[in-house]
C-alpha cells in the first residue's frame, strides 16, 4: 500500500512538474524560435550581415531556373547519357533525338529553321564566333565592322581583338535614350563593311533597339545583320525573318534555363559563312566541335518552349511590377531619372539614377536587395557604366545608377520592399549630403567652382 | 467532359503541391500561376477545349509532385529575406 501510494506521488511529482515543465519549454522555444531563428538566419559573407536571402532584383544578369525546366532536364539527366553524335547504338541515338527535340524549340520561339540553330557554351561564345568568325571567313574582302558603344563587353572585345589584327571598327554613338541613330548607321556602311552587330535588347538599359529598321538597311547594303539577343529572346517577340539577322546570339540562362549553353542561329538562305572558333570532331555543321551538352540544351530547349508559352502571362504582370516600382520611388523621391527611352524598353528592366547620392554608399546600404549598378563585368569596378557615359549621362548621375531586374518569379510585396528599402537608403544618405542641402538652398551645383587645395 | 468538381479538386491539389515549396518565389509564383490558369479558362465551353486544359493542368501538377521531392531534400540554408521579416 506504502508503495503504492509512493509511486504514485513519484509519478504525479515527475509527470505533472514534467509536463508544465515541457509546455513552458514549448513555448519558451516557439518565442524564442522567431528570435532566434532571425539571428539564425542571418548570413555573415564578405564583412556584410544580413538577415536572410536578399530579394532578388538581377534578373539582367541571371535567373533562377524554373523548376518545370529543372524536371525536362532531370528526366534527361538520369538515362540519356549517351554522346549526341554516337552513330552506331540506342544511346547515341536517343540523346541525338532529345538534342534535336531541343533545337526545335528553340527555333520555334525565333521563327527559325532548326537546321540554323547551333549549340554553343553561351551567348559569349555566340558573339564572339558571329564576330570573328564571320570576318574572318570574309577577310579578302571585308575590312570593316559596325557596332555600337552601348554593346555588351563581349561583342566590344571581340570587335578591339579584330582591330589588332588589322580590321576597322566604327562604334556609333547612341542618341540620349540609347537609340541608334538609323541615319548614322546608314553612313557608317561602307563597301567593305563585312558585318553590322547591334545588339536587340540592352542588358544595362533594356532599351529595345528598333530591329526591324536596322535589318532593313543592313539588306539594301548587302551587310550581314548580327545581333545579340540574349536578352531578348522569350521576352520580346522574336522573328529572324522580319529582323532581316543572319547571326543571333542567345542564351539559356537569361530566360530561367541552366547556365552554361547557348545557341547561335546561323541563316541558311541567304548563306552566311563563318570560321569556327572550335576545331575538332565536326559537330553541330562544323560550327562548334565539341560534345554537344545534351542536358544542359534540353534545358534551353524547355526553357524556350515555356518562354513562348508564358511571354504574354509574364509581361503582363512583369510590366505591373515596373509600373509600381517606378511610381513607388517617383512618389517618395525627387531627383529620379530614368536611364534609357521608357518606351521602347523591355519591361522587366528600370534603371534607375539618384541625384545627389554617392552610388557605392547606396549599393552597400542596399545589402537586403540584390541589385547591381549596371552589367556585372563591371559592377565591380568603381568606374560608372560605360553604357551610361555612351548615353551621354553626366558622370554623377552614372555613378549613383542602379539596375532593377524583374522577372516571372518577382512579387509585389518583394517590389514593395525595395522601393521601401530603397527610399529609406537614398534618403538616409541625402540627409547626409552637403550637395543635397546646397540643392534645397537652391544653389546650382553644376556652376560651383570648386577649389582645388 | 470533365466535371466541375473534377476541377476544382486539380487546382486545390496544385496549390497544395506549390505551397511546399521551400523556396518563397517558386511558392508565391505557383500559388500565382496556379489560380490565374485556372481563372484564365474558367469559361472555356468547349468539351475539347476543356479536357485539353484539364490534361494540361494534370501534367503541371505531376511536373509539380516531381520536383517538389527534389526541391524539399535540398532546402535553402537561410530564409529568404521576405519570409524572415514575415514571422
Amino acid at each position: 500500500m506504502a508503495s503504492k501510494v509512493i509511486s504514485a506521488t513519484i509519478r504525479r511529482t515527475l509527470t505533472k512538474p514534467h509536463g508544465t515543465f515541457s509546455r513552458c519549454r514549448y513555448l519558451s522555444t516557439a518565442a524564442a524560435a522567431t528570435e532566434v531563428n532571425y539571428e539564425d538566419e542571418s548570413i555573415m559573407m564578405k564583412g556584410v550581415r544580413i538577415s536572410g536571402r536578399p530579394l532578388y532584383l538581377d534578373m539582367q544578369a541571371t535567373t533562377p531556373i524554373d523548376p518545370r525546366v529543372f524536371d525536362a532536364m532531370n528526366a534527361s539527366q538520369i538515362h540519356e547519357y549517351g554522346n549526341p553524335h554516337s552513330r552506331t547504338h540506342l544511346y547515341g541515338w536517343e540523346a541525338e533525338n532529345a538534342v534535336e527535340n531541343a533545337r526545335n524549340q528553340v527555333a520555334k520561339l525565333i521563327e527559325a529553321s532548326p537546321k540554323e540553330i547551333v549549340f554553343v557554351s553561351g551567348a559569349t561564345e555566340a558573339n564572339n564566333m558571329a564576330v570573328k568568325g564571320v570576318m574572318h571567313f570574309y577577310k579578302d574582302t571585308k575590312k570593316h565592322v559596325i557596332t555600337t558603344q552601348t554593346e555588351h563587353k563581349c561583342v566590344l572585345d571581340s570587335c578591339r581583338h579584330l582591330q589588332q589584327e588589322g580590321f576597322e571598327v566604327t562604334y556609333l554613338p547612341v542618341k540620349t535614350d540609347g537609340l541608334v541613330d538609323l541615319e548614322m548607321l546608314r553612313e557608317a556602311i561602307r563597301p567593305d563593311t563585312g558585318l553590322v552587330s547591334i545588339m536587340a535588347v540592352n542588358n544595362e538599359i533594356g532599351v529595345v533597339q528598333p530591329m526591324e529598321e536596322i535589318g532593313m538597311i543592313c539588306k539594301e547594303h548587302n551587310v550581314p545583320f548580327h545581333t545579340d539577343a540574349a536578352q531578348a529572346i522569350g521576352k520580346i517577340p522574336v522573328d529572324v525573318k522580319k529582323w532581316n539577322v543572319a547571326l543571333m546570339s542567345m542564351s539559356a540562362h537569361k530566360i530561367y534555363g541552366p547556365k552554361g549553353v547557348g545557341a547561335l542561329y546561323v541563316r541558311r538562305r541567304p548563306r552566311i559563312r563563318l570560321e569556327p572558333l572550335m576545331n575538332g570532331g565536326g559537330q553541330e555543321r562544323g560550327l562548334r566541335s565539341g560534345t554537344g551538352a545534351t542536358q544542359q540544351i534540353v534545358g534551353f530547349g524547355a526553357a524556350c518552349e515555356l518562354a513562348m508559352k508564358e511571354m504574354e502571362y509574364d509581361e503582363k504582370w512583369i510590366k505591373g511590377l515596373q509600373e509600381r516600382l517606378l511610381n513607388g520611388v517617383r512618389e517618395k523621391l525627387d531627383g529620379v531619372v530614368v536611364n534609357g527611352s521608357m518606351d521602347s524598353r523591355y519591361v522587366g528592366n528600370l534603371n534607375l539614377s539618384f541625384a545627389y547620392v554617392e552610388g557605392e554608399s547606396l549599393l552597400m546600404g542596399l545589402k537586403e536587395v540584390a541589385v547591381s549598378s549596371g552589367s556585372a563585368c563591371t559592377s565591380a569596378s568603381l568606374e560608372p557604366s560605360y553604357v551610361l557615359r555612351a548615353l551621354g549621362v553626366d558622370e554623377d548621375m552614372a555613378h549613383t545608377s542602379i539596375r532593377f531586374g524583374i522577372g516571372r518569379f518577382t512579387t509585389k510585396e518583394e517590389i514593395d520592399k525595395a522601393v521601401e528599402l530603397t527610399v529609406k537608403q537614398v534618403e538616409k544618405l541625402r540627409e547626409m549630403s552637403p550637395l543635397y542641402e546646397m540643392v534645397k538652398e537652391g544653389i546650382d551645383i553644376k556652376n560651383i567652382q570648386w577649389s582645388q587645395h | 467532359m470533365v466535371s466541375s468538381s473534377e476541377v476544382l479538386s486539380l487546382c486545390r491539389a496544385l496549390l497544395r503541391a506549390g505551397r511546399q515549396f521551400p523556396d518563397y518565389n517558386i511558392r508565391e509564383y505557383s500559388k500565382r500561376r496556379t489560380l490565374d490558369g485556372f481563372r484564365m479558362n474558367k469559361n472555356l465551353t468547349d468539351p475539347s477545349k476543356v479536357t485539353e486544359a484539364y490534361a494540361e493542368a494534370k501534367k503541371q501538377l505531376f511536373v509539380a509532385e516531381r520536383v517538389l521531392k527534389v526541391y524539399l531534400a535540398y532546402p535553402p540554408k537561410t530564409k529568404n529575406i521576405m519570409e524572415v521579416k514575415l514571422q
